[in-house]
């Protein structure tokens, strides 16, 4: 038994590293590039470790996010930083509201037997049924008719607005796969329905949350088109509008733009992180026994 | 089905409380969306060109007709649909691969997790900006590494003819998107109790045969949530084309999300941009429904 | 169990957050652009304020999405007094009534005398003239002389036929696989502009003054371009990778391209020890031509225009004023500054004169090369009609198709000839 326990684990380690390989393997060298000179990137065959090790671009980021204007570097790296403010304070309220909202919106859709159930679930996926491109304009136009372009907020609208439909989804999808016994007996110790949801769906839909959590988060926080259509000044730029700003029509700063995308990936990895000890099984059949 | 319990008479009817529940998310939904989509539905059945001012006027649905009796839709849309099968499928089978794996319990899953939404927090322009120096035909790491392991004799240029373009490109969107769906994936495993396993083992079940008659059918709500979202995602595809091949050579890769970017950001003619985003909008609904249907209609709460 | 409840609680507060994001309004003037040197651009702005009185402020975009930001932006009525403008976006831009001509205003016929006909035309909507010029100049060729060098070839190529000839030398002596890169690749930097190159540099054009096609007459030069085309990467010499690369100047600096046609800008690029693999071997030469033309090329301007939009006209048109043309003490501030330190092309007669520019962009090219490069350049009034940029479009496919063999260039000529005189009977030219 010991044995097959050491071959099952090797197998999954081999997996994993492929999977690592896989996913991770690119960026490691958008990693080791951050640390080259421009001209590196074109070798060929390439340089594969830096070396020397260049770390000018990070020190050009954290000095100029630090500094400001007296640290001398160019505008687009000291932005870059303080624009993570706007980033997160977009993505993580799109996350809350989005899992809050989106999980009372697919409890019906998941349990209640009422007519119009289909147009609903299809309803509010309509919007996302078209290419965001072409909602673009009309969008921009109505948010500067309203006076709501160049805020936040509006970017927290239109995020929630086009994730809400996936969390809905996915909710109601994992609602679905919690036993009606489980429900049954709630309503029978004389739960209400909101009580039903507040006291047995949500806590046994922790790995469905956290999923739609984190879905929210990683979308928003990487969501460019709008937030580049809506913004005007700086102070309402996100990281990825700021990211896109080191190509400049006469040159581009190749090195600055891959440093400022691998530090841009450390906010929601984190993110991912903290919350997705929250997957885990067994929260279901747990309660089933007890 | 319905547990007919005493406060079930009390409470308002199921129709009332779902209206209740649903209203803050379809209210912010609408109260963004319903406006803009309304002008786009209004800007389709109008000539409406920015590049003449004073000439908009309506022609109910000409410009639809126009399209539905154009090759410039036909032959995107096919483009679309080959790329679109691809996509999913490759997206679909590895993540459920990886998905069963990190299913398993084994130190340091939570990390490998973790690093495994890496491609899909890249930002999109430093993703491109990747895929481009990946896909380079003479400073390109792909190139360079098959041909350091022997594997080609000579550098090739990955985007430049048939069937290599679209492979490429499914390759790349994919990486993108196959986080996304192992989470979702991942999730649904969840809800698969252990102790069913645990009983099959006794019974004598293998493997493939506990995968086949457990994790599958208890997998399939989330399987077809996945399979409808990537669905949707991948028929709407544009960035990746924007990036790599522009529709390109030859219009190889010209799918109806880049037909819809040229018509409406570079003609400026809003009124053929919005009614093609219509049509399109209506086939991966139809599309939608359908595979609504067929997946997950055996799943509906018994 | 349900200890995220406390994390959510917290993000929420986030949302509140967003209320107070209260975002500066300030009541200066706005100018917009590419983020180019975004810091000089707001130095000139201070001697500007300094100098009039009237503060002003820079609010880049992303350079690659600019003009998709501009149409959103203009649609739903822009904030922005001055803008950057590309060419190539003016006639639409234009059409749209997005932009404001400058025709007329006070002082603009002084400065406008100063600029040479062809930078004004390209400059020009329907007889008015729609800004001044940020930077200007004309696409040139560009080689490692290194790579010619290693062939045993002296003189770069003189006409296109040569060019084939020693790209294969090139290729032979195994310096590189591709000597030749051209960019065809779909998308209004590319194909179009490399195939006006390509006729201009045969003495031909792919339209006439009146703007009648000519390119789908037989025997014509665009017909000889394609041809060209088809044959170089048959021959194996121009990289099949043109039909899709977008960064031909990263080929060049990595060293493994030998001849392109290039914005004359670049060459900084290929040359700067930082960015580049080969600095020092790149040079410029006049486009190829044949045995009966030298060569042929066409001029590109950036410009700033003013918006339609403006509550302030007179003050936009002096800011116009200070960043295209002169300062308040009457010289060619900003565009000396940005020929001097950046090496940007200039267009006002009197720069071409002063010592110290000539001197600074001799580093990384030609000078005089370059100048007679550009007497070279061909009008191009037919890019000036709103409805170029939708025949541009749907025209990439079929070339493409055309120059790879996949279609019958005569077909495919005929047939975008066919669509240009449909948009053009549609728009009334």
């Amino acid at each position: 038994m010991k044995q097959h326990a050491r071959i099952r684990l090797a197998v999954i380690y081999i997996g994993a590293a492929i999977v690592l390989l896989g996913t991770i393997g690119p960026f490691l060298w958008l990693v080791s590039s951050s640390f080259q000179y421009e001209r590196q990137l074109l070798n060929r065959p390439p340089q594969w470790l830096p070396n020397p090790v260049v770390l000018d671009s990070y020190r050009e980021i954290f000095e100029g996010a630090v500094l400001g204007e007296d640290s001398g570097v160019p505008y687009q790296s000291r932005i870059f930083l303080r624009s993570f403010g706007n980033s997160f304070i977009v993505a993580g309220s799109v996350a809350a509201i989005a899992v809050l909202v989106g999980s009372y919106a697919a409890y019906p859709l998941a349990r209640l037997d009422f007519r119009g159930r289909n147009v609903l679930l299809f309803g509010i996926l309509a919007s996302r049924l078209i290419p965001a491109l072409s909602l673009a304009i009309p969008i921009v136009l109505v948010a500067k008719k309203i006076g709501m372009s160049d805020r936040l907020v509006s970017l927290v609208f239109i995020n929630l607005s086009f994730i809400l439909p996936y969390v809905i989804w996915l909710l109601q999808s994992y609602f679905k796969s919690i036993p009606m016994e489980l429900e049954d007996a709630g309503r029978i110790d004389g739960c209400s329905r909101l009580q039903v949801v507040h006291k047995i769906i949500l806590p046994l839909s922790l790995p469905g949350l956290t999923s739609a959590g984190i879905l929210a988060f990683l979308l928003t926080w990487g969501e460019f088109l709008f937030a580049l259509l809506l913004s005007e000044t700086p102070a309402s730029y996100t990281s990825t509008v700021v990211v896109s700003l080191f190509a400049t029509d006469v040159d581009v700063n190749f090195v600055s733009i891959i440093t400022a995308g691998v530090v841009s990936v450390i906010p929601p990895i984190c993110f991912a992180l903290i919350f997705q000890r929250f997957i885990i099984s067994g929260l279901l059949s747990g309660s089933l026994k007890g | 089905m319905k547990a007919e319990t005493n406060n079930e008479r009390k409470e308002m009817s199921q129709g009332m409380l779902a209206v209740l529940f649903s209203a803050p998310a379809v209210l912010i939904i609408a109260a963004t969306i319903l406006v803009p989509f309304g002008l786009a539905v209004f800007l389709s059945l109008h000539k409406w060109n920015l590049k003449r001012p004073g000439r908009e006027r309506f022609i109910g649905l000409e410009n639809y007709v126009d399209w539905l009796t154009d090759s410039d839709f036909w032959e995107p849309l096919q483009t679309t649909f080959t790329f679109a099968i691809g996509a999913v499928l490759l997206i679909v089978a590895v993540s459920l691969l990886v998905a069963l794996l990190l299913n398993e319990n084994f130190p340091g899953r939570g990390l490998v997790r973790a690093l495994l939404l890496v491609p899909w927090a890249i930002p999109s322009v430093v993703n491109a900006l990747l895929w481009k120096w990946l896909l380079n035909p003479q400073y390109g790491l792909i190139n360079a590494l098959w041909f350091e392991l022997g594997i080609i004799t000579e550098y090739q240029n990955m985007l430049g003819s048939m069937p290599s373009v679209m492979i490429w490109l499914v390759i790349a969107y994919s990486w993108i998107h196959i986080p996304l769906a192992t989470l979702l994936l991942l999730s649904g495993l969840q809800t698969i109790p252990g102790d069913i396993y645990e009983s099959a083992i006794v019974d004598g079940a293998g493997l493939w045969q506990r995968f086949r008659f457990i994790t599958l059918p208890m997998l399939r709500p989330m399987l077809s949530i996945v399979i409808i979202f990537e669905m949707i995602f991948a028929l709407k595809v544009f960035d990746i084309i924007f990036v790599l091949t522009a529709g390109g050579p030859a219009n190889a890769t010209n799918v109806l999300g880049w037909q819809i970017y040229t018509e409406t950001f570079r003609k400026l003619d809003f009124g053929a941009g919005s009614s093609i985003a219509m049509l399109l909008g209506a086939i991966t609904l139809g599309l939608a429904i359908l595979f609504y249907v067929f997946l997950d209609k055996g799943t509906e709460p018994q | 169990m349900f200890s995220s409840k406390k994390l959510i609680v917290l993000l929420v507060l986030f949302a509140l957050l967003l209320g107070s994001t209260a975002l500066a309004q300030d009541d200066g003037l706005k100018l917009t652009g590419w983020p180019y040197q975004v810091d000089v651009v707001t130095e000139n702005l201070g001697r500007f304020t300094e100098q009039s009185g009237q503060d002003a402020v820079f609010l880049p975009f992303p350079s690659n999405e600019y003009h998709d930001k501009m149409v959103a932006s203009f649609v739903a009525g822009t904030e922005f007094d001055v803008a950057y403008v590309r060419d190539s976006y003016l006639a639409e831009w234009a059409s749209a009534g997005w932009i404001v001509p400058i025709t007329g205003l006070d002082g603009a016929d002084e400065l406008l005398a100063d600029l040479p006909a062809g930078i004004i035309e390209q400059m020009s909507y329907e007889g008015e003239v729609y800004g001044l010029p940020y930077y200007s100049g004309v696409q040139t060729m560009a080689y490692n002389a290194a790579h010619l060098a290693a062939a045993g070839i002296e003189e770069p190529p003189a006409t296109w036929d040569e060019m084939l000839d020693q790209a294969q030398m090139i290729k032979d002596a195994g310096v590189v696989d591709y000597p030749i890169l051209m960019q065809l690749r779909s998308g209004e930097n590319y194909l179009l502009r490399e195939w006006e190159t390509l006729t201009a540099s045969r003495g031909g054009k792919l339209f006439d003054d009146d703007l009648n096609p000519l390119f789908q007459e037989e025997g014509s030069a665009a017909w000889e371009a394609l041809d060209w085309l088809t044959e170089g990467l048959n021959q194996g010499v121009i990289d099949p990778a043109s039909l899709t690369d977008d960064d031909g100047t990263l080929l060049m600096a990595a060293g493994t391209t030998s001849f392109m046609t290039t914005t004359d800008y670049t060459l900084k690029a290929m040359n700067d020890p930082e960015q580049s693999n080969v600095a020092g071997d790149i040079k410029n030469a006049l486009v190829p031509g044949t045995d009966e033309v030298r060569s042929g090329t066409w001029g590109y301007v950036r410009l700033y225009s003013i918006t339609s939009n403006t509550p302030d006209k007179d003050a936009a048109w002096q800011l116009v004023q200070f960043l295209g043309g002169r300062d308040a003490t009457g010289v060619y501030y900003v565009p000396k500054r940005w020929a001097l330190e950046f090496g940007l092309g200039f267009s006002p007669a009197p720069l071409y004169e002063d010592e110290e520019v000539r001197n600074s962009i001799g580093g990384w090219i030609d000078p005089d090369l370059l100048s007679e490069q550009a007497e070279y350049a061909i009008s191009r009034p037919y890019r000036f009609v709103p409805f170029f940029s939708d025949w541009e479009i749907g025209s990439w496919g079929p070339l493409q198709a055309a120059i790879l063999g996949d279609a019958d260039k005569g077909d495919v000529l005929a047939e975008l000839a066919d669509e240009w005189n449909e948009l053009r009977e549609d728009w009334d030219y």
